[in-house]
């Protein structure tokens, strides 16, 4: 028996990616409109300015999902959850995606600017290992043994230890990266454009974790009530 | 102290398994030389100028090769004999295991290093540095394979109590690992440019040590064998199909 409370919030949770991804859509538009429409083209970089836009928000989705994939990793390891093991994967899956991104966008974006499309940047470096990590506690969680998911969290945590590295590997290494401060002194018609991008993004991602997160709830279930089927209880 | 007199104990059990046959030493000084053999034909036709570069990238990708092959050989005997399932059940401090297992690796890796260091000085003449300061070249080799077998040692034993798939540590040991080895290489190139800066990379390096050292034991027991089962504190309200059976209360 469930209280209607609880039944309210678990009707919530159901929606809430759908209404994540319903809201992204207009947000997107927008955004990709005023960043090829309406925002002016940058002095010093030219056209190639552009793909800031998306850069950087890519750049910070990935970061923000190596969090959540790790948190929720040893939040796997302390309570042996299986939920928790559901969130950090569907968050290492997102993260893979916005990570390709970032390392796909950044060498176009590098290339227009300092003439080379990697220059073995302390930020370049680092975000290409989280990626690498991540990549890794995929093949881990696919293919590994069945006493694998708890190795694969402490992976998992160890990726998301690598964020605050990645953060400040600007200021610690004086990089030729823009600082982490380039998005606070941006002019007001460039900030913008950047901020509804980041919402759209962000509310992809978000939609698409809980998406993921209650199809590997299901399959979790499916595969539950397969075992019992099997072999019932006495 | 008890976890640490547990630790020697299983340390010595190590080393006279090894001593009985010398398999690690052996397999892993071997492929050592092959390595340098085989660097001598790729670069040592190169200008000195290229070797000075090209050094200390020869010296971790070397350790980087050898560190899986020894924890992959260390924690096989384990699994062959199915004596890491013994060793998790007997009566000591699960970390002694870790301790045990890190140090044992870690002294393959040291003796290694030791083949490896002389064995560059030799091929290439601009590793005379190594011969010159003999004493921060033995700290670095020390501290670049401390940080590899904390993370490596972990990731090994999580690996080597599953059933096969061991092939997978390389995988996943390359991408942890390669901020120990990047440090490593700032350092060994420090070393080689006689840069002033030298104790202050060392100290950076020894301070990585520590902390990956410190995560590794925090999460050794719980990855192993996972978190201690705790009873739920009420019965649940329903029963479900999609309740985690570990979190049951033992009978």
């Amino acid at each position: 028996m469930t209280t209607p409370t609880s039944s309210t919030g678990l009707r919530i949770a159901r929606v809430l990616p759908d209404l994540c991804l319903l809201a992204a859509m207009p947000l997107l538009v927008y955004s990709v409109h005023r960043v090829f429409m309406s925002t002016p083209i940058e002095q010093s970089m030219g056209t190639a300015f552009k793909i800031f836009f998306f850069h950087v928000p890519m750049g910070w989705l990935c970061m923000l999902m190596a969090l959540i994939s790790g948190i929720a990793a040893a939040v796997q390891l302390r309570r042996r959850s299986s939920g928790a093991a559901a969130v950090a994967l569907a968050a290492a899956e997102i993260g893979f995606v916005t990570g390709l991104g970032v390392l796909l966008t950044g060498p176009i974006w590098g290339n227009a600017t300092w003439g080379k499309p990697w220059t073995g940047d302390a930020r370049q470096v680092s975000t290409a290992l989280l990626w690498l990590v991540i990549v890794a506690y995929l093949l881990l969680r696919h293919y590994g043994p069945r006493s694998s998911d708890r190795l694969a969290a402490a992976l998992a945590i160890f990726g998301a230890v690598n964020v605050p590295l990645i953060y400040y590997a600007v200021t610690l290494w004086k990089t030729l990266h823009p600082s982490t401060t380039v998005v606070a002194s941006l002019p007001k018609e460039m900030w913008m454009t950047f901020w509804p991008g980041l919402g759209g993004l962000l509310l992809v991602s978000l939609g698409l974790l809980g998406l993921r997160i209650r199809q590997l709830r299901l399959a979790d279930e499916l595969d539950a009530a397969w075992v019992q089927l099997e072999d019932p209880p006495r | 102290m008890r976890l640490l007199r547990q630790a020697l104990l299983l340390l010595r059990s190590e080393l006279r398994q090894e001593l009985r046959d010398f398999e690690l030493l052996l397999t892993a000084g071997f492929f050592t030389v092959v390595l340098l053999a085989m660097f001598y034909l790729s670069f040592a036709s190169l200008q000195a100028k290229a070797h000075l570069h090209a050094l200390p990238g020869l010296m971790w990708l070397t350790v980087a090769f050898v560190g899986v092959l020894t924890l992959t050989r260390v924690f096989d005997r384990e699994r062959e004999a199915d004596t890491l399932r013994a060793l998790l059940a007997a009566p000591i401090d699960r970390l002694a295991i870790y301790l045990a297992k890190a140090a044992m690796a870690l002294s393959v890796l040291m003796v290694c290093c030791a083949v490896l260091v002389p064995g560059l000085w030799l091929i290439f003449p601009a590793a005379q540095a190594f011969a010159d300061q003999p004493g921060q070249t033995a700290l670095l080799a020390l501290l670049g394979c401390g940080g590899y077998v904390a993370i490596g040692t972990l990731f090994a034993a999580g690996l080597a109590t599953g059933a096969g798939k061991n092939t997978l540590l390389f995988i996943i040991l390359y991408p942890l690992t390669t901020p120990v080895l990047m440090y490593a290489l700032v350092t060994t190139r420090a070393l080689i440019d006689r840069d002033p800066g030298l104790p202050g990379h060392l100290m950076q390096m020894f301070v990585l040590d520590v902390i990956l050292f410190a995560a590794a034991c925090l999460l050794f027991e719980t990855v192993l064998i996972g978190a201690p089962v705790r009873p739920h504190r009420r019965p649940p309200l329903r029963p479900s199909v999609h309740r985690d059976m570990s979190r049951e209360p033992s009978r």
